[in-house]
């Protein structure tokens, strides 16, 4: 079950601060990178929910932000319903759609998980590539962002929208916590540790796995919504493979379960990119090399890592004060 | 179209060509895994490194210097990557797995850009193999049947290797229970070693063998590994029987799907390993149980 | 988020006459990675090239802003707008795929901010979605391909059976040539779209394309899937009975020879072939070959003749994004490719088409020109522009 540590909170005090920050002194590309972070750490965050507490390693998580997507983009430009309802219709879908994935592959563990999710995603992906109601290769443009003047915010400015999105991004860890802190929550870390015992206790396993994962595609819905409205524009790349392995790079690269973990990873990995990309076309070289010597290192990511090193220190003196916390326990939680 | 007998030989000897190409990728991986339990991600760009190493040798020496000795190259690549990366990850469960072949495809990807550049590189056939043959009544090209020769050749030399020897009889004993057989005195370390390099020469076997056939770009790895992973997750992880079934199954669904039904041929091979694994979640033929 | 690379081609004319030295800021939005880097390389060294050879003639420094669409249309619009809004460019230039052009077409067209379209071939760029600040400089999917299809009818060809991937440039290439192609006698006796990236193995359709009792093959095949395909089709022994014919991407001289004998006796129609004999091509050929020691391809001029576009309009006096897209809209030159014009309905370029046949010559393959088929506009598709005001 998920835990707030202070170095948890501390960690993620800071990122909200620093997502601000940026926010109100950025030019217009440093808005761009940052509502870029924001979405892909919403995607990592639904990530991790089912991979760093459920086990089921999800290879499908960038083609769930694709549905979410292209239901926002036909739902606004095709069926021609407003925004608001678009983006809750293309939280649900996406929802929906997870739901059965989750349900249909909860019988697979280990890599044949991750392979029946990307058969699903891949099979999404094709079929929003080659039927001509979405655009085809060439996507869908004309795309309208949410319009909440109404209450002052102008959204087609990049920085309100980058606002809306740390909103956005608040409300969804918020219920992130919330749903693992759930009865929900608790079954699901009690299959990831022991499937059989849980079944023996009468446990419907595969219904808690369906209901978790079509929880996390709610949130990876939004994420693709928000994505729609970012760019304004969809195309079948949302959905492929590699944004969602690129998406279980950086939960691994932040700390597997550890939900704050993934946030600081989609941080740096998307400045990183950036900043290499500026500098040489061969970035992915340089990724490719900083991933490698993160694992070498041994830890659980770049938030494992310093959780390791500081966090039971740190926990050890709260622990100390207020004699409720086991020291140690931080680590095998995660 | 044709309803003659001719028309469904051909495409049942490119559907058995597709296959024996797949087979040689995915016997390796399917092998690493069965007794490492590492996924090699990466096992792709070790095919296209295979490819390009092919190409630059057959520019030198023809066709055979590269069809010989890009295995042997890829297979030092593999050394190195075994002994500077691979056994110290061993243990380190599958996430960190996932996370270093992840970084290697990176990596990988643009050493052949900076080594061989953008541009698409290609090999002639070799005199020997060019031209065409009369087979089962119909006319296909020597070097499709070279490679479904070379292919069945292979798993021949597999099943005798892994049925009919000792170091067969210690790799199925590793498969089974690793720790088991490291009980009964077998040099597991030295035997996950061999398996990883001769899992590394097939990939590269492959990408020179694929070299001629195809065009060999920078991204052929990525674009090869989805296909050799669903052919062993439906052949089942471990198992020569679930590679081979796994290659011919995605052999024949892609060749007689895009024949009949072209509309849903992307989507078809999706949907088979889909209810493959609803069906049976460890696929058709796994090592274990 | 500062940029490093500011090519600055600071020419020598500019330092000569600083003080009416206009500085025109050009954004260069192409692949530098992912599948499509060796085209964007080529445009980029046309682009550059053009610039160096015609640049002298105004007054202006060109500043070049380099940034790498990764053929992803997210990180494309991203690098849009930081170009248009940080950089504050007068004019941008590239992109390569349709998807990127779609991407950041409202964006351009909004913000006002002219774009010279150096590759991506759509049909709707300069139709339906076309737009005042955006001109196109390379072609258009169904102008390539329609004189092909008059062509080939002449030719005395009568069932075609065509292949093409299956997205919407194979399938506007397609339709293009077989529009006209039926309308001079001629039948389309199959048609197949294999999946686009995700085919290496075409020996399934060239059985079926065996099968079909046509009397030769058209295709739309490009980059790997073109050499892929050409060998293959090769290695089955149909160009003999089954002629291979296809839109000249097919053999483009950016990687012919990778296809080797494999292309020899390949008929096909593009908009540029390297051996087009004229003095302005010839100059060109031999700038780019001791530039970059390749010989030219289709892309290499688009960048050229997007580059010698630009020159053009700040010659006629053009400063600003608004008097920018005001001229490139007007330009005309006599360039590699032959007359160029501006179609003023439509944004996009007029432009001859040539039918050439890939030979083996002197040190490699070449391309002999069969026929110059007149230059012809794109039908209007829709499009409605607005002038750009003032």
């Amino acid at each position: 079950m998920f835990r707030h540590t202070p170095l948890r909170y501390g960690v993620l005090v800071l990122l909200a601060a620093a997502a601000l920050f940026q926010a109100f002194t950025a030019e217009y590309f440093g808005l761009e990178i940052l509502t870029e972070i924001l979405i892909l750490a919403m995607l990592v965050l639904a990530l991790d929910m089912v991979a760093g507490f459920g086990g089921m390693v999800s290879l499908c998580h960038g083609a769930l932000m694709g549905v979410g997507a292209y239901a926002y983009a036909m739902l606004t430009t095709k069926a021609g319903i407003a925004p608001p309802v678009a983006m809750a219709g293309s939280v649900a879908i996406t929802g929906a759609a997870a739901w059965v994935i989750g349900a249909v592959c909860a019988r697979s563990h280990g890599i044949y998980f991750i392979m029946a999710t990307l058969a699903f995603g891949q099979m999404a992906y094709s079929w929003v590539f080659e039927a001509p109601v979405f655009g085809g290769d060439d996507g869908l443009g004309g795309i309208a962002r949410l319009d909440l003047t109404m209450i002052g915010l102008d959204l087609t400015d990049s920085r309100s929208f980058a606002l809306f999105c740390l909103f956005a991004l608040g409300a969804a860890y918020g219920a992130t916590v919330l749903i693992l802190r759930s009865g929900l929550g608790r079954s699901l870390s009690g299959i990831m540790h022991n499937e059989q015992r849980m079944r023996a206790l009468g446990l419907t396993v595969w219904r808690v796995k369906a209901d978790v994962f079509g929880l996390s595609g709610m949130i990876a819905g939004l994420a693709g919504a928000l994505a729609a409205q970012h760019i304004m524009f969809v195309s079948p790349g949302l959905l492929g493979w590699t944004v969602s392995g690129e998406a279980l790079v950086v939960v691994i690269l932040g700390g597997l379960g550890t939900l704050v973990g993934p946030l600081v990873g989609a941080a740096a990995f998307v400045v990183l990119k950036h900043e290499l990309s500026a500098v040489t076309p061969y970035w992915h070289l340089v990724v490719g090399v900083i991933l490698i010597a993160v694992v070498m290192s041994r830890a659980n990511g770049i938030f494992g890592w310093v959780e390791a090193r500081w966090g039971a220190r740190i926990d050890r003196r709260v622990a100390d004060a207020t004699r409720k916390q086991q020291p140690g326990e931080v680590v095998s939680d995660a | 179209m044709a309803n003659d007998l001719g028309f469904w030989t051909l495409q049942a000897l490119n559907a058995l060509q597709l296959s024996m190409l797949l087979f040689l990728l995915s016997i390796g991986l399917t092998v690493i895994f069965g007794l490492m339990h590492f996924v090699n991600l990466a096992h792709g760009s070790l095919y296209a490194l295979g490819a390009y190493v092919a190409a630059s040798l057959a520019a030198v020496g023809g066709f055979w210097m590269g069809f010989f000795l890009a295995p042997v190259a890829v297979a030092g690549v593999g050394i190195l990557l075994y002994s500077g990366l691979i056994r110290r990850m061993r243990k380190s469960g599958p996430m960190a797995q996932v996370l270093v072949t992840f970084g290697l495809i990176f990596a990988m990807l643009d050493l052949t850009r900076i080594f061989w550049g953008d541009l698409a590189l290609a090999i002639e056939v070799p005199a020997l193999l060019d031209g065409r043959l009369s087979f089962l009544g119909v006319e296909y090209p020597t070097y499709r049947l070279f490679i479904i020769a070379l292919g069945l050749a292979i798993i021949a030399a597999l099943a005798f290797v892994l049925g009919r020897t000792q170091i067969g009889a210690m790799i199925r004993a590793g498969v089974d229970n690793d720790a088991m057989a490291a009980c009964l005195g077998i040099n597991v370390e030295r035997l996950f070693f061999v398996v990883f390099c001769v899992g590394c020469a097939l990939a590269g076997l492959a990408g020179a063998v694929a070299a001629p056939l195809l065009s060999v770009t920078p991204d052929m790895g990525l674009q090869i590994l989805i296909p050799t992973l669903i052919v062993i997750v439906i052949g089942g992880l471990g198992s020569l029987k679930g590679a081979v079934a796994g290659s011919l199954i995605f052999g024949f669904v892609q060749t007689f799907g895009a024949v009949l039904a072209p509309q849903l041929a992307s989507v078809l091979i999706y949907a088979l390993l889909a209810a493959v694994l609803v069906i049976k979640p460890v696929g058709l033929f796994p090592a274990k149980g | 988020m500062k940029r490093a690379i500011l090519a600055a081609l600071g020419l020598a004319t500019s330092l000569a006459m600083p003080a009416t030295a206009e500085d025109i800021k050009v954004g260069l939005l192409l692949p530098y990675s992912g599948v499509y880097a060796a085209l964007g390389n080529d445009i980029d060294a046309g682009f550059a090239l053009g610039l160096e050879t015609f640049g002298a003639e105004t007054g202006a420094t060109f500043e070049i802003v380099r940034e790498d669409t990764e053929v992803k249309p997210p990180v494309a619009l991203g690098k849009a707008k930081k170009l248009i809004l940080q950089d504050k460019v007068d004019v941008m230039a590239g992109i390569v795929s349709s998807g990127v052009l779609g991407a950041v077409r409202d964006m351009v067209h909004g913000a006002g901010v002219p774009l010279i379209v150096a590759n991506a071939g759509n049909d709707e760029a300069t139709g339906i979605q076309c737009s005042p600040y955006i001109t196109r400089m390379s072609f258009s999917n169904g102008q390539v391909n329609r004189p092909m299809g008059t062509w080939m009818a002449e030719q005395g060809i009568k069932k075609v059976y065509t292949l093409a991937p299956d997205y919407a440039a194979g399938r506007q290439m397609i339709d293009g040539f077989a529009q006209t192609f039926t309308a001079a006698g001629g039948e389309i006796v199959g048609q197949e779209f294999t999946p686009f990236q995700k085919t290496q193995d075409f020996g399934p359709y060239l059985a079926q394309a065996k099968a079909s009792g046509a009397d030769a093959v058209f295709v739309f095949y490009a980059g790997g899937e073109a050499i892929s395909f050409v060998k293959q089709y090769d290695s089955f022994g149909l160009k003999a009975d089954l002629p291979l014919y296809g839109s000249g991407f097919l053999t483009s001289a950016l990687y012919v020879n990778a296809e080797g004998p494999a292309a020899e006796g390949v008929i096909t129609a593009l908009h540029y072939v390297p051996t087009i004999e004229n003095d302005a091509n010839k100059a060109f050929a031999e700038a780019f070959t001791a530039a970059t020691g390749r010989v030219p391809s289709e892309y290499a001029v688009q960048g050229y003749d997007s580059a010698r576009a630009l020159v053009e309009a700040v010659k006629a006096g053009a400063t600003d994004r608004e008097s920018l897209a005001n001229a490139l809209r007007q330009v005309s030159f006599d360039g590699p490719r032959g007359p160029l014009s501006i179609d003023p309905a439509t944004n996009n370029l007029i432009q001859p088409i040539y039918v050439y046949e890939t030979i083996a010559g002197e040190g490699g393959l070449t391309q002999k020109v069969l026929a110059q088929l007149p230059a012809e506009r794109d039908p209007v598709n829709g499009c409605e522009m607005a002038p750009v005001s003032n």
